[in-house]
Parts: structure tokens; sequence; C-alpha cells
């Protein structure tokens, strides 16, 4: 693994560019403006306006930046691949279809990947997962938030979005009641002799006050500069940075409070930490070092140990990264870490919460195949599913294969219970282990074919062709269907639908107001439709007739499963590669990607189509990108540069604008 | 962890000695033998509550609507069999419109805005995660009246735990689509999903018994004290960021000055347990799940832990299969019946089984002696869906009932029709006036009051 050490300087580079260059304007002029005429002009040109949109006003850089919206939205639809319509004159090719779309964003936003903007720095609260690790990492003790934390909101399809994870008054009351049960688990009343200090408590004792005091929890008495070490080290773990004197002086308070009122030394140390994880220093992360004048800087080396740590282990920094981030060695270690940080159990953390939320198989639970119809879909069952596809993953991960694999890939990891599912011969049917096998002489290919994903993608008594399509466009190739247009006739006028399930989804796509979006998503599905509600080969269901076979709008045809993935493997890679790069991007970051990310996801996305790439060259990308490594200063200012797309996120954008405000 | 906290989950009342350090809750109630009930036992100064009750995905209309005989009076249909019981107690509305549920220009998405709208009276803002907008819901609007006078300013309950992943209906947040209460334009109340957390947020762990006033108020010292720090935190960190990024740490001390607040009115105001009534054991399955709810929502009225409550008894766009009934299918799948015969009648056994519920929830209400009535009669309980019929996704001709007397201002048993479109949040201002919140001029797109249900 190679790691690119970006070049601060390059990053920092940050001399207002001239506004609009003359290239930019060129560029629209000479290559973007003749494929608008050629594509879209048939219909929304030379006078035509049909759906409203008349395209003879975009005629300078200019007129395109004076209606963002609606160029946002052909964006939009030219990804996606809804226009031009399947009966249009001209089929839109792929490739000319990302020229149009890469250099559209670029001059809409005037993107300048040598100015890079790292976008809104946010504070994000720790969900769940990352809360339950945290404690489990900082005190030892196995907490499990589910059982008493409301459900944390999702948005972007990841429930670790800074914005929705908000903070009500009723969660602060479950965390402070939870500090008190952690801690009294960590450090035991004294009214229980029996009960020992957990793990980590008892070598903070001991590093600071010795092996006695470390061995009970009954009074014993020391100076409180014992304490003060304690709690020092403490809080520079659980807020992921050195804590402040004033910080380490009101701790001390809280202490001494403690000790007044005829607590015990273990006691009053407890009290002190029951405050350093109800602190928001602990429960939210983010860089909120103080900042120099400048537009946008690195974030410090605290924070990109922190974003590192739940990137990749949905967990606080261990002491090896703390350490390197205090001796300032971070950035320059990177690689190593990177690679140090795949190889340990933790990584497991971003199969689980990354690979689990893009490819949704880690809401496998709320699946609830009829049991009538599928007897033998038990609990085991569905756990072996689920553990199929993160092994498969981790496989990905760890390996260092080429992310297409997850598309593609000829092997697949099973136990016994689920090689007798899928009829993969030579396997014991008692095996409890899981092992790779190889299938080759099967019809599954990849994570299209696994059963976890085709229970998920299905009704609890029956497939769902739609909802297939839909997860495959949406989750591996990022082209989320646009809403059906609004003035959509209500169903009530619509007359019964007859046929095979499949006759019935083709009668629906007749309807013309329905045809746009289901055009691309139904294929896919018919193309899995051997595969029953819970993921079996099945030649008929029912009286009907499997048939899948079927066609895209640029008329390329397909017969099973099979090559349906191989014809998305084909065709589909950028897209492909685009959606893993934007979902790493949303997850890495906690927030929606935005216009401004788009150099760094397109730098990303050319580097995995290289032949080399493999699954680090990702994970390297987004560490590498500046939204990652940099974050606005306090009085970040437009500059000329910047310009073009603050106005496309005003509202924000105003947020972030301070120009009295010291640091 | 906890083999420990588990059992602790489970048992209750156990008469334990002064554990060393009992959780937040108990600090702020008080021993059951100091307790006061708050609520008085003359019939004038008894509380009102108000109560929003929400089912998803519409319901079939035509088992919904009863006939109305000429002389008003109502012959229930299918669907509310189960509450000819109580038929005197309620008013079925018909004809009301949320209108900021339909797209307004914002395309797909009407689970979201279902639930989003139906008692913010706001078209929320289509993002999936940057910059939630809604707007503050009525329960809310109330609390800031009248939440000072119980423990709890409002209790917000669902049955269903929010989305683990992926995203929610077309393009809106999850969050639009889990919570029905928003205490600010951006600030979802998220609900408890949970029947026993609930008992614990009213009275305390009761698992680990009584103890002293002076292990009492040692506590409640060790604890303030914990706020004072996390509060001056807060506000340190709060100095040196920006206004966005400082949002967070906006709510953070809100959220402490909230319970600050409550631990100080926990003295006075704090809840007696009714004798014989312990802590909900864990439940078995979504039947045993939602009446346990509806019994916390029961006691929390009872208590007068507090007067403002909502509930999702499922949340909008819900998919969830109802095999207990013989449905096997998605209710949300089953929605888009296309007419077909079959699901419709499934669809109308998903409603009836909600409205039994609903039922359960009404005779526990009046078998709870209050003054010279019941505690129905003191209510005011809504019970509802944001959309109409779950094929059309229309957000006029809203399924909605209103149950209780509002302390004898309302007058139920009666089908009320009113004019098509007739804002829903018409009747919203009139249980406002009358639930101690009153001269709210306009609520989203009011046009006045609805006082036919006096």
């Amino acid at each position: 693994m190679r790691f690119v050490v970006i070049s601060l300087s390059a990053l920092l580079g940050l001399s207002p560019a001239a506004v609009a260059s003359p290239d930019m304007s060129a560029d629209f002029q000479t290559k973007t403006l003749p494929l608008l005429k050629r594509y879209c002009y048939e219909c929304h040109g030379d006078g035509a306006s049909s759906g409203d949109l008349d395209m003879d006003r975009f005629k300078t850089l200019a007129d395109i930046r004076g209606d963002k919206p609606t160029v946002a939205k052909i964006i939009r639809y030219a990804r996606t691949q809804v226009m031009p319509p399947p009966d249009a004159e001209k089929a839109l090719s792929l490739a000319d279809r990302d020229a149009l779309a890469d250099a559209l964003m670029v001059q809409l936003y005037d993107l300048d990947p040598k100015h890079p903007d790292p976008g809104p720095m946010v504070l994000r609260r720790l969900n769940q997962t990352e809360y339950r690790n945290t404690i489990r990492d900082l005190t030892g003790v196995s907490f499990d938030p589910a059982l008493d934390f409301p459900q944390d909101d999702t948005g972007y399809g990841f429930d670790n979005i800074a914005d929705v994870l908000t903070l009500p008054p009723m969660l602060l009351e479950k965390y402070l009641k939870a500090a008190d049960k952690i801690m009294e688990e960590a450090i035991p009343p004294a009214d229980n002799p029996k009960k020992k200090m957990t793990e980590p408590m008892r070598k903070l004792f001991v590093r600071y006050a010795g092996q006695r005091a470390a061995s009970t929890t009954q009074p014993v008495n020391f100076d409180s500069n014992v304490a003060r070490a304690i709690l020092t080290d403490f809080a520079r773990r659980g807020w992921r940075r050195p804590p402040r004197r004033d910080e380490i002086d009101r701790l001390l308070k809280l202490y001494d409070l403690a000790r007044r009122n005829d607590e015990t030394f273990h006691g009053s140390i407890r009290h002190a930490m029951k405050a350093v994880i109800v602190s928001p220093s602990f429960l939210f992360r983010g860089d909120v070092s103080a900042d120099p004048a400048r537009n946008v800087r690195p974030v410090s080396e605290y924070e990109l140990a922190t974003r590192l740590s739940y990137f990749l282990w949905s967990t606080m920094p261990d002491d090896e990264l703390l350490d390197l981030a205090s001796r300032n060695l971070l950035r320059r270690s990177l690689d190593a870490q990177v690679k140090r940080m795949v190889a340990s159990p933790k990584a497991h953390g971003f199969v689980e919460n990354f690979a689990g939320q893009w490819l949704q198989f880690r809401n496998l639970d709320a699946a609830h195949p009829d049991g009538k119809k599928f007897e033998i879909y038990d609990d085991r069952l569905r756990d072996s599913m689920r553990r199929e596809t993160e092994m498969f993953f981790e496989s990905i991960l760890k390996d260092d294969r080429n992310p297409l694999e997850i598309l593609t890939a000829d092997y697949t990891f099973v136990n016994g219970r689920l090689a007798k599912f899928y009829g993969i011969p030579n396997v014991d049917p008692g095996m409890r282990e899981f092992k790779r096998v190889s299938l080759e002489g099967t019809k599954r290919r990849g994570i299209l074919t696994q059963a976890s994903i085709l229970t998920l993608t299905s009704n609890p008594t029956r497939t769902s062709p739609v909802k297939r399509g839909k997860w495959v466009l949406e989750s591996l190739l990022g082209v989320a269907p646009p809403p059906p247009p609004p003035d959509i006739p209500a169903l009530e006028s619509g007359k019964q639908l007859t046929g095979s399930l499949r006759q019935r989804t083709e009668q629906h796509r007749a309807d013309p107001n329905c045809a746009s979006c289901h055009a691309p998503m139904d294929p896919i599905g018919f193309g899995l439709e051997n595969f029953d509600a819970i993921g079996r080969w099945r030649d008929s269901d029912g009286p009907d007739k499997i048939d899948a076979s079927s066609s895209f709008t640029d008329g390329s045809k397909f017969n099973g499963p099979g090559e349906l993935v191989e014809l998305l493997a084909r065709t589909r890679q950028n897209d492909f590669y685009r959606a893993l790069t934007e979902a790493a991007m949303t997850y890495a970051l906690g927030r929606g990607v935005e216009p401004y990310d788009q150099p760094a996801i397109d730098r990303i996305t050319a580097q995995l189509r290289k032949p080399d790439a493999k699954f680090s060259t990702l994970l390297i990308g987004v560490i590498d990108s500046a939204p990652f490594q940099m974050r606005r200063a306090d009085n970040f200012q437009r500059t000329a540069s910047l310009n073009g797309m603050m106005n496309s996120v005003a509202s924000r954008s105003d947020d972030h604008r301070h120009p009295g405000e010291t640091p | 962890m906890s083999a420990n906290w588990q059992i602790h989950r489970r048992t209750f009342l156990r008469g334990v000695g002064a554990a060393m350090a009992l959780p937040l809750l108990d600090a702020m109630a008080p021993s059951l033998s100091s307790v006061v009930s708050a609520a008085t036992s003359t019939p004038k100064q008894l509380p009102k509550r108000m109560a929003f009750v929400y089912v998803p995905n519409g319901v079939t209309m035509r088992d919904w609507l009863p006939a109305t005989s000429a002389g008003g009076e109502m012959t229930l249909p299918r669907i509310l069999q189960s509450l000819i019981p109580y038929k005197d107690d309620f008013s079925v509305l018909s004809g009301f419109a949320q209108s900021q549920g339909f797209a307004h220009g914002d395309g797909a998405g009407d689970h979201a805005r279902a639930s989003a709208s139906f008692l913010t009276g706001t078209h929320p803002r289509k993002t999936s995660g940057t910059d939630i907008k809604a707007g503050i819901s009525v329960d809310q609007l109330a609390a800031e009246h009248i939440g000072d006078q119980t423990m709890l300013p409002s209790l917000e309950l669902s049955c269903d735990a929010g989305k683990r992943l992926g995203s929610c209906d077309s393009g809106y947040a999850c969050a639009y689509q889990f919570n029905l209460s928003w205490r600010s334009e951006n600030m979802p109340m998220m609900p408890e999903v949970d029947p026993k957390q609930v008992f614990e947020r009213l009275f305390g762990d009761t698992s680990r018994g009584v103890d002293s006033q002076r292990a009492r108020s040692r506590r409640a010292l060790f604890q303030k004290s914990i706020l004072d720090f996390v509060s001056d935190d807060a506000s340190r960190l709060r100095a040196r960021l920006g206004r966005n990024d400082g949002r967070k740490l906006d709510e953070y001390m809100t959220a402490v000055r909230d319970i600050e607040k409550r631990v100080e009115r926990a003295e006075k105001l704090a809840p007696k347990l009714p004798a014989g009534v312990h802590a909900p054991d864990e439940y078995d399955g979504f039947e045993e799940q939602t009446r346990l709810m509806f019994d916390m929502l029961a006691l929390a009225f009872q208590t007068d832990s507090t007067r403002l409550s909502t509930f999702i008894v499922s949340h909008e766009g819900s998919n969830r299969p109802y095999p207990f009934i013989g449905v096997n299918e998605g209710h949300h799948d089953l929605s888009h019946h296309q007419n077909n015969p079959d699901m419709i009648e499934k669809i109308t056994k998903i409603n009836s089984f909600h409205a039994r519920q609903f039922a359960y929830f009404l005779d526990k209400l009046k078998s709870i002696k209050e003054g010279d009535g019941t505690l129905l009669d003191n209510c005011m309980i809504v019970y509802g869906s944001g959309i109409g019929d779950g094929n059309r996704h229309n957000h006029d001709d809203l399924p909605v009932l209103l149950a209780g007397r509002g302390g004898g201002t309302i007058t139920p048993g009666r089908h009320i029709k009113v004019p098509p479109r007739t804002p829903l949040n018409n009747l919203y201002l009139s249980m406002l006036d009358r639930v101690g919140a009153p001269g709210v001029e306009r609520f989203g797109d009011s046009t006045g009051r609805f006082d036919g249900i006096a």
C-alpha cells in the first residue's frame, strides 16, 4: 500500500483564483455546449421546451451559473440516465454522459482542484455504536446503549451523519444515567469489596497510585496530585486530546467535593470520571482547537487521529495513534498506520458499519420472510447469510483486492448450513465455521447473488424486481432514481393488474409516467428473478416459468444473473466506483457530499479506474482528500474562486462566515 | 454488561438498602413515602390532558367512516367495531386536511411529509441529512405554556425504534418518519420505545428501593456538581466555535438546562406510584408492546406526570407484517393495493387491529376514576393518520378520531363532517385553547378555530 503524501503547501496555496477563468468560459463554449445541443436540443432547444425546460437560454457560462437549480437537475438526470429518454433520437453514450456531467459540475460550481474547499467543520455526536465501542476501549465496560438510548437517526444512508445526530434533553438524561452505571462497573463501589476494577482502570491506578491502590476499592489515602495524574490521563484518552489545565482544575474540584463528602479515594476519582464521559468533549468529536486566521488549514493531528480511528475502527484512537499525534508524527506515518489499522480486528467496525450500511445488510433483521412460505428461514440461517456478506467484504478489505470484485467475485464464504442452502458441494453440512469456496460451476457471482442482499430486497411473501433494481441503482451505482413527476396521477383510477409478477411489473412500466424511472430499474430485478425471496435458486415461480432476460435502454441485452453481473461490471464500472467513493466519503466525513467535494471524488474515482487499483486505493484516497485532512477556519471567507460554489449552498455558507470573529 | 443490570431491569420495588449512587432519575424522584400526588381532587382544578396517537399508511376509508342517521347517530363501521363500547366517548371527524403533507413541488416522499407535517402543520424541508427542518409541533407549543406544571413537560412514545440504516422515504431524512413531536424546527423529540424505560422515566428505577434523606441529598449534590461541570464545559467550547458548529453545543446546553429545571421541579411535582402498580415486564410481540405503551401513557396521565403526549403506534410508511392476525405481507406494500380486494381486506384487518389497541387504551382511561368522572373525561386524544388512503397518498380527507371530553368542553359521540380540506390545524387551535395554551392565533395553515367539537 503506497500512501500519497499530500503536499500541504499545495493544499494551502490559497491565493484567490481568478473569477471564472477564460479557460472555463471557453471550455463551456467549445466542449459543453455542443454536447447539450447534440443530446438535449431535440426536445429542449431550438425553440422546443418540453417539460418547460428551454436550453436555448444557456449560451454562456454566466447563463448556467444564473440558474443553478435547473443545471444541477440536468446533471442529475443525465447521470441517472433518466434523460435523454429511451425514445430520444440520439442515445447518450456513457462516455459522453460522464464528459458532460463532469464538465458541467466544474463549470457550474467553479471547482478548482488546486484550491480545495474542505467543507464545513462539523461537530459529530458519537452514535450508539461509536459510544459503545469508545466506552469499551476507554473503561473496559461493555455497555449496550441499544437497550437504553433512543435510536439514532440516519441521513444519506448512514447513522453517523453529524447534522441528524441531535441531542434532545432525553438523551442527555440517558448519558447521565449511563455514566453512573458505567463508572460503577469500572470502579466498583467500596461496599462491594468482591468486585474488581476493570482492566483499563486497574492499569491507570497502577501507573499513578501503585499496585496496592489498583487491587482494591477500599479506602486508601493519596495526595490529590495522584488524582490529578489519573484524571489527566483518563481525560486525554476520553477527549482524544490533551486536556487544558483549567479543565483538569475543574475535574479536581469534583474530586475534592466528593472527598469532602466522605467519599473514598476511588469513589472520588469515579465521580470526576463520570463528568469526563458526559462532557461535550467526550460526546462530540470535531476540531475545536484554536485557529489561525487562514481560510482553510489542516486539522490538528489529534483530530486526524480521531477521524482515522472512527473511520476505520468505529472507536476512539488507541495509544499508538494518540502518541503519534502528540509528537506531530501522525501525518508522516499515515501509510503504515492505515495498514496497521486495516489489519487490526477493530477494522471489523468498518465492515459492519460502513459496508453494512452502504449495502444495507446490517439491516437484514428487518426483513421478515413469510414463515409459512419459507419455513427454512430462521435466525440461524439469517445470521449465516449476514456473516457470509461480512466475511466476503472483510476479505476484499484485508486482502486488498480491487473493489470491483464486490460485484464479480467468483468466490464466497459459507458454513455447512449455507453451503447446503446454496447447493455448493464438498462442504460438510454440519460445519459451523465459515470457509472460502469457489463459485465455479454455480450460477452465483458477487454480492448481487448473495442470499443476504436478495432477501433484504424482497417482500415477505415474494420477490420484488423493483426493490432489487432500486437497490442496485442506489447502492452499487449511486444513481437514485429521481422522484416521480409532481403531477403523477393517483393510482386509484388504475385498473387491477393481472398476470405473472413480471407481467404485472411490465404493465406498470407501460404507463409513460412510470417508464422513465422504471426503465433502468426493473430489468436488473428481472435478471435476478431466478433467486426467490430468500435467495434460493428457482426455475419457475408457481405456475410461471422464470424469464430472466431483459435489456437496458441503451440496447444492451442479457439473460440471467451471470450475464447481468458481467454486463454491469463491464459497462457501469465508473458508476460503481463513484458510488463507492461517495458512500465512503459520506461515512468518513459525517455529512453528505457536496459540489465542493467533487474534485476529491473525481480524483479517487480516476485512481480506482486504474488496472492496479486496490481497496486501499479507496481508503487512502479518502484519507488523503482535502475534506478529510483539512477544515475551514472559523473566519472562512469566500475567495473569488469559492464564490460560485458558495452561492449554491448559501444558507450554510453564511453560517461559516464570521469576518468579525477572532480566533 | 451486565448481567447485573438485566436483573435490575426485571425486578422492581425490591427492598434493598441504600445503594451508593443511584441513577439520576432516582435522585429526582422523592422517596415513595414522602410524595404527595399533584393531582387535586376538586373537579374544577382537574388538569386536562392532550395526546396524539398516530397510525401509518392511511386506512380503508369505506371501512372507517361511520354511517350517520338523520339525528347524527353513528353506526360504527368494520374498523371501529372494537370501539363500540366507547361510542359515546369519541367522535369521528371527517374531511380534515393537513395540506403541507402534499408535495408542493417536492415530488415523492408522502410518508415522510405525512408524519412530519401531522402535528407541525409545516412543510418539511426535503433533505436526507443536512439541515432537517419542520416546525414546532402542537404538543410542544402546548408544553411551552403548561409544561412546567408537571414533572415531564411532555412524553414521546413509539413502538418503532428509528431505522437502523438506509435512507428513508424518497430523499427525506429518517427523522421525519420516526418522530411526531418537534420541539423546534430542527429538534425532533425522540420517542421512547421500551415501556420499561418509560416507567423508569416516570418513577425512577424502583428496583433499588428507597434510601434515606441524607443519602438522597448527597446524591443530588453530586449530580448537580456534574451538571455544573458539563454546562461549564459546553459554554467554554461554545465560545470557541462559529455559529453553525455551535448549534450542537446549543442543543447540549438546552438539554442541561432542561434537566436542571426538572431537578428543581422534582421535589414538588414528582408523581406518586399508585398502589399495586409495578414496572412492566419484558414484552413479547407487537401487541403486547403497544398495550404496555398505552398502559404507560395512561399511568403518566393518571399520576399527572405529564399532560401532553404523542404516541407513534407504528411509523409512517411502516412495512411491518402482522402475521398474528393473518397478514404476512408488509403493511406499506399492501397499502399500495391497486384496488386488489385481497389487499384491501388485509389493510382493513391491520386498521382494525390498531383500533382494537386504541379501544384498550380508552377502556383503561375510562376505568380510572378522577373527580366525579373518569380520567378519559379530562382527556383530548386525537387518533389518526397523516395519510387518507394509502393507495393514493392523499393528505386530505384524513381519518381522525377525537376521544375524551376535554374536562367538559367537548361533546363526543358524533360523526362530525367538515367541509373538504378544512385545515386540521383549526382543530389543534381549539385543543390548545382547552388544554391551557389559549390565544394562539395561527398554526400552520389554520383559518380559524374549529369549535364544532364543543
